[in-house]
């Protein structure tokens, strides 16, 4: 699904990943945990073609390489990111953005638009599965939402888009006890054999709901241990110092 | 920012012109012209007068020129002032009647002009050229007192109601532009809504320039009565000419006690080609008066085409409790100017007004919002807020705000905030990352931008309104 | 004498000391002015201060100046240490700078190769290139820091009275160098004059400048200073403008901000009172990228003041990632009273952050109603929160002394003891 090849990006002259290797197969969930600045929003914004940064080395998602592709068109390939700071848009209706937004997606994979009927079935059905408020989804864009509003509001986005690449950055920081376990729920009912996730996150808990598969540690720019979840477990008593 | 690809300007989508035989008057600004026009409305002699006493004034008055949009001399010897369809000459009686062509020219406009049976039905009366060529629901209207008419029939049909109105608002000499209108005005409507009625529709005029070197000069009165409401729409489009024209309309407002008038334009004159060639001078007066006490007048305005816009609609807020709101968007690109804004004089006690103002500018435009907020020593507690943004898009493109804020009263407030920016990247990104293409994503942030103008239209309007901002922006994004 | 404020070609020659070239230049701003007269609100700068009609209103005739007496009984401040300039009727009389290494500063009185001769439209500009012969050239040499604040004392004698002063000064500060003044203006006469005044100000790279302006009391004077600031890269500019207590008071600020980082700040808190007229007017241009710009105008006014305050902002195209704020807040505690505004953006850039606000209005009721409910009278609470409301500016003052001393001169206006 997805391969990284001695990656080293930086910005504004400084040097945030210094040569980072990953491969993530169809189904595989894949974890990363790392101090503050280690550079993991920075990945994950990367792996989404953000402009700005100066890159060298290989990114390639379904033998493609993404070089050169613009953020739209790989989202529209189907690589979701879910924002550590989501944005907030003035003016624009959660709704509206969002049935665009699939839309736009499903037009480029060639498929019909979904008529507005069909779509609010849609985003009903899925709001209420992660038990947001519909309400919230008549408002401006994350305008005013709470934290953990948000951040539910980027998985609603996840179920409805349907996605081959998830990269969840921090998404479960600020949640409440129960509504990790909704996300969680959320995303263990949409992994399947297609589908991988890559999970950036500082809390073991979280793994304790989604399973992964592999656990990385990301420290300056770089994967310094890879291993199971027992990984994860061991980072939370010895902390980030031990490691190495 | 990366580049996507850029669709050169779309074509303006109303850019055609309809074959039809005109009428017109002789070319040149003159005593004849003027009895010309006014012989071919079949006019009374009080309103020939009236037009004569504007065209003697005019002689004294000087074209303006401290707003900032600057145009080259306009020689007015050199324009029609009179242009009609020769079929309309004699007003038809009902559709059947009005010439197939332009009831083909406003189909492609997309104008509701055939009766459908729709369920929000829109009152149409269109004006083609210079006269008013036919409006829609008469009957319906009628039955329940409400007068929606061209001007002209208005003219020789309700001379009481237009000699009593006529004028109040925006003085015979009140500048120079105004000053041409009441001389040489051709057509335009006439609403008289009675005492204690809702409007049941929402009324509507279409204008479109067709015939070439003309002028057009329509002009609109409305007067809602004690108690009434009525919710007014004006669209406007014009053939795409490597020449300027000129359209210099006069509109007036009444509302007398408790009465409501929501006045709503989607303006979307030919702009001019990418170089600037062409285009419209919308050089417009628009000004309501709340005379009444709790009297209540709200303007809301999408300014999308012409190459230079001019026009200030204004509340003069006579009546105790009464209110004026202006919404504005004004989207200039390539080499437009627009230079508009609003006027809220305050006199009455417990007046408040709320202006609105979201200015777009990209390409080598320029746009000005200006506006005068002045609380009388006697607008006791009366209250202002003014919100005015701006988006720049590049860096050739300018835009100004020049507010003038007078207070002359302790109990009154007055608040004023304006910012300029440039689109997020920020948002952009997050638009990309959600599948969305540069222009598309654009077109969806300025929307937002531009919501609380927006959800100001009524319905069939805003959706229109909302392409209108995406169109007209397409192409400036880099 | 002036008939109908024109004023005669021979008050030119009354001034020495100047060439042909020179006097040139003056009689063609004196006749630009003859023919322009004082403005009127039809000039759009003069749109809410229409000079003209108060002129005539106060004034049956007004003459030159040519009276420059010595001092009497001047007392210097006593609240803190300070170097000083003596000014009086805007004639430089003296200097001391004992805090101060002596070598690194330049003062002298008025010099007409100090200024280029421009060419302006402005009337009371003209005014002044044509008649003005008075003022002081200040300068810090470069990598300078001063050690205590400059006070210059503005002294008006008390015999002026339908008087016209024109006085032009100049200050530059070099490289690397800082300067703190306060402009102190004190003012003897008890009749009405005219004080045209017209400032220079140059800061080259990384220089600070800060002043402070303010007034010992009232007075029937009627000012109009005009004041153009360069600034170039890495420096800073920084002025706060306290009430004058005089009739009428026009302060016609422009920076231009030339050198990439550079910086500007404007604060004002004024309380009008009586028939006081004050303007501020402030154009911040914005001519290349990076730069900083900051007003923010406190007024009060109480029994028949009016207080105006015009700001523009101008961002250049090249002027990218400028960041631009402006505030006007006024609070009309009279009936008679009249606070206009015209704060105005006109921007050129896109990559900005620009915005402005203007509030006008009156003491929050419910800040009072909560005061009262503590035991104050309505007239104390309202004293209380415009006190609060113009303090906010002077809190901005770092030194303690000097905050002190602006502190008791404001309280002084609000509370009249
Ligand atoms: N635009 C930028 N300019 C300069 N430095 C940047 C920029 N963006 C990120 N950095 C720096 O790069 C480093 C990595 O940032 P990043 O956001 O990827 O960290 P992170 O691992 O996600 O941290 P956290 O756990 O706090 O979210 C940080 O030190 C950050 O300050
Ligand atoms: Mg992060």
């Amino acid at each position: 699904m997805l391969e990284i090849i001695n990656l080293k990006a930086s910005i504004n002259k400084r040097d945030i990943l210094n040569g980072l290797n990953l491969k993530i197969n169809p189904g595989e969930v894949h974890a990363i945990m790392g101090p503050n600045g280690s550079g993991k929003s920075t990945l994950a914004n990367i792996l989404s073609g953000k402009n700005g940064y100066k890159i060298t080395g290989d990114l390639k998602y379904k033998g493609e390489n993404l070089k050169d592709i613009p953020v739209e068109q790989r989202a529209q390939k189907g690589i979701f990111l879910a924002f550590q700071y989501p944005l907030e848009i003035p003016g624009v209706n959660t709704n509206n953005f969002l049935k665009t937004s699939l839309n736009t997606i499903r037009k480029a994979k060639g498929e019909k638009e979904i008529d507005t009927l069909a779509f609010l079935k849609l985003v009903k059905e899925k709001a209420k599965e992660l038990g947001i408020d519909e309400k919230i989804l008549s408002r401006q864009l994350n305008v005013g939402f709470s934290g953990g509003e948000k951040k539910k509001n980027e998985i609603l986005q996840m179920k409805i888009l349907d996605p081959n690449l998830v990269i969840l950055d921090e998404t479960d920081s600020g949640l409440d006890i129960d509504a990790l376990k909704t996300i969680a729920d959320g995303v263990n009912s949409s992994r399947s054999k297609d589908k991988s996730f890559l999970v950036i996150t500082h809390y073991q808990r979280l793994l304790d709901y989604i399973k992964p598969d592999f656990v990385h540690v990301l420290s300056s720019g770089k994967i310094i241990k890879s291993g199971s979840r027992e990984l994860a477990l061991e980072l939370e008593k010895k902390g980030y110092k031990k490691i190495n | 920012m990366k580049n996507s690809n850029i669709n050169t300007n779309q074509e303006y989508k109303y850019g055609f012109t309809t074959d039809i035989e005109n009428v017109r008057a002789p070319k040149g600004l003159n005593e004849n012209s003027i009895k010309f026009i006014s012989k071919m409305k079949k006019e009374p002699k009080w309103m020939l007068d009236w037009r004569l006493k504007a065209f003697n004034r005019l002689k004294n008055l000087k074209e303006p020129n401290w707003q900032k949009p600057k145009y080259p001399k306009i020689n007015y010897q050199d324009l029609y002032y009179y242009s009609a369809p020769k079929s309309a000459s004699n007003k038809p009686k009902s559709l059947d009647e009005v010439d197939p062509k332009l009831i083909e020219t406003y189909k492609k406009l997309g104008i509701p002009l055939q009766e459908q049976k729709r369920l929000s039905g829109v009152a149409v009366d269109a004006v083609f050229d210079s006269v008013s060529v036919a409006t829609t629901y008469k009957e319906e209207l009628t039955k329940k007192g409400i007068i929606f008419c061209s001007i002209s029939e208005a003219i020789r049909e309700h001379p009481e109601l237009v000699k009593k109105y006529l004028g109040s608002v925006i003085p015979l000499t009140d500048h120079y532009f105004a000053t041409l209108n009441s001389a040489v005005f051709t057509d335009g409507s006439f609403v008289y809504i009675p005492p204690k009625v809702k409007c049941p529709m929402e009324l509507s005029t279409y204008f479109r320039i067709n015939a070439s070197e003309t002028g057009q000069f329509e002009r609109t009165l409305i007067i809602a009565d004690k108690g009434s409401y009525v919710s007014y729409l004006e669209g406007c489009t014009a053939p795409m000419r490597d020449e300027n024209q000129l359209h210099a309309a006069n509109v007036e407002l009444v509302a007398l006690d408790d009465a409501e008038i929501k006045y709503s334009t989607v303006q979307n004159w030919y702009p001019g080609d990418k170089d600037g060639i062409g285009g419209i001078y919308n050089f417009v007066t628009k000004r309501g008066a709340c005379r009444g006490r709790n009297s209540k007048i709200s303007w809301t305005q999408v300014e999308t085409g012409s190459a230079i816009t001019w026009k200030y609609p204004s509340c003069i807020l006579q009546g105790d409790n009464s209110v004026g709101e202006f919404y504005s968007i004004a989207i200039t690109n390539n080499h437009q100017k627009a230079d508009t804004g609003t006027k809220m004089i305050h006199l009455g006690k417990n007046t408040k007004s709320k202006i609105i103002s979201k200015g777009i500018s990209a390409g080598q435009a320029d746009n000005t919002y200006r506006g005068l907020v002045d609380i009388g020593k006697k607008a006791l507690n009366s209250r202002n807020y003014t919100q005015c943004d701006s988006l720049l898009m590049g860096n050739k493109c300018g835009a100004h705000t020049v507010p003038y804020i007078k207070n002359k009263n302790s109990t009154s407030t007055v608040e004023h905030e304006a910012t300029t920016s440039k689109i997020n990247d920020e948002q952009l990104y997050y638009c990309n990352q959600r599948g969305l293409n540069q222009e598309e994503a654009v077109s969806l942030i300025v929307n937002g931008f531009c919501k609380e103008v927006l959800q100001q239209l009524p319905m069939e309007f805003a959706v229109e309104a909302q392409k209108l901002v995406g169109i007209s922006l397409e192409g400036s994004v880099g | 004498m002036i008939e109908n404020f024109k004023i005669s070609l021979k008050e030119i020659d009354k001034i020495n000391l100047i060439n042909q070239e020179d006097k040139n230049y003056r009689i063609e701003n004196l006749e630009f002015f003859n023919k322009k007269g004082f403005p009127t609100k039809k000039e759009e700068d003069w749109k809410f201060s229409d000079l003209r009609e108060i002129f005539s209103k106060n004034f049956k005739k007004i003459d030159i100046n040519d009276a420059y007496p010595e001092e009497n009984n001047f007392r210097l401040i006593q609240e803190f240490d300070h170097n000083y300039i003596l000014l009086i009727n805007g004639r430089l009389i003296r200097s001391d700078f004992k805090f101060e290494d002596k070598n690194k500063i330049k003062i002298t009185g008025y010099k007409e190769e100090n200024f280029l001769r421009e060419k302006s439209n402005n009337p009371l500009i003209c005014l002044n290139n044509a008649l003005s012969n008075e003022g002081y050239n200040l300068v810090v040499e470069k990598d300078y820091k001063f050690e205590k604040v400059l006070v210059i004392y503005n002294l008006f004698n008390e015999d002026l009275s339908e008087k016209i002063l024109n006085n032009k000064n100049k200050i530059i500060v070099n490289k690397n160098s800082e300067l703190h003044t306060i402009e102190y203006t004190i003012n003897r006469s008890k009749n009405k004059f005219f004080n045209n005044t017209y400032e220079n100000v140059i800061l080259y790279e990384n220089a600070k400048f800060k002043n402070i302006c303010i007034q010992a009391g009232r007075s029937e004077g009627y000012f109009h200073k005009f004041l153009n600031g360069s600034i170039k890269s890495d420096s800073k500019y920084s002025s706060f403008i306290f009430s004058s207590g005089l009739k009428f008071n026009k302060q016609d600020i422009q920076i231009d901000l030339e050198g990439k980082n550079s910086d500007c700040e404007i604060k004002s808190a004024l309380f009008l009172n009586k028939e006081d007229h004050q303007e501020i007017k402030t154009i911040v241009n914005h001519l290349v990228p990076n730069c900083k710009s900051f007003q923010k105008i406190k007024s009060v006014l109480d029994s028949n003041a009016k207080g105006v305050y015009q700001g523009k902002i101008f961002v250049k195209d090249i002027a990218q990632k400028t960041n631009a704020y402006q505030l006007s807040k006024a609070l009309l505690i009279s009936e008679n009273s009249e606070f206009d505004s015209k704060p105005e953006l006109e921007i050129y850039a896109d990559d900005v952050k620009c915005s402005h606000g203007s509030t006008s209005g009156n003491v929050d009721e419910n800040s009072v109603h909560y005061l009262m409910t503590r035991g104050l009278t309505k007239k104390e609470a309202t004293q209380l929160l415009i006190n609060g409301f113009l303090k906010e500016i002077i809190s901005e003052i770092k030194s303690d002394t000097i905050k002190k001393f602006v502190e008791n001169k404001l309280e002084f206006q609000v509370y009249g003891y």
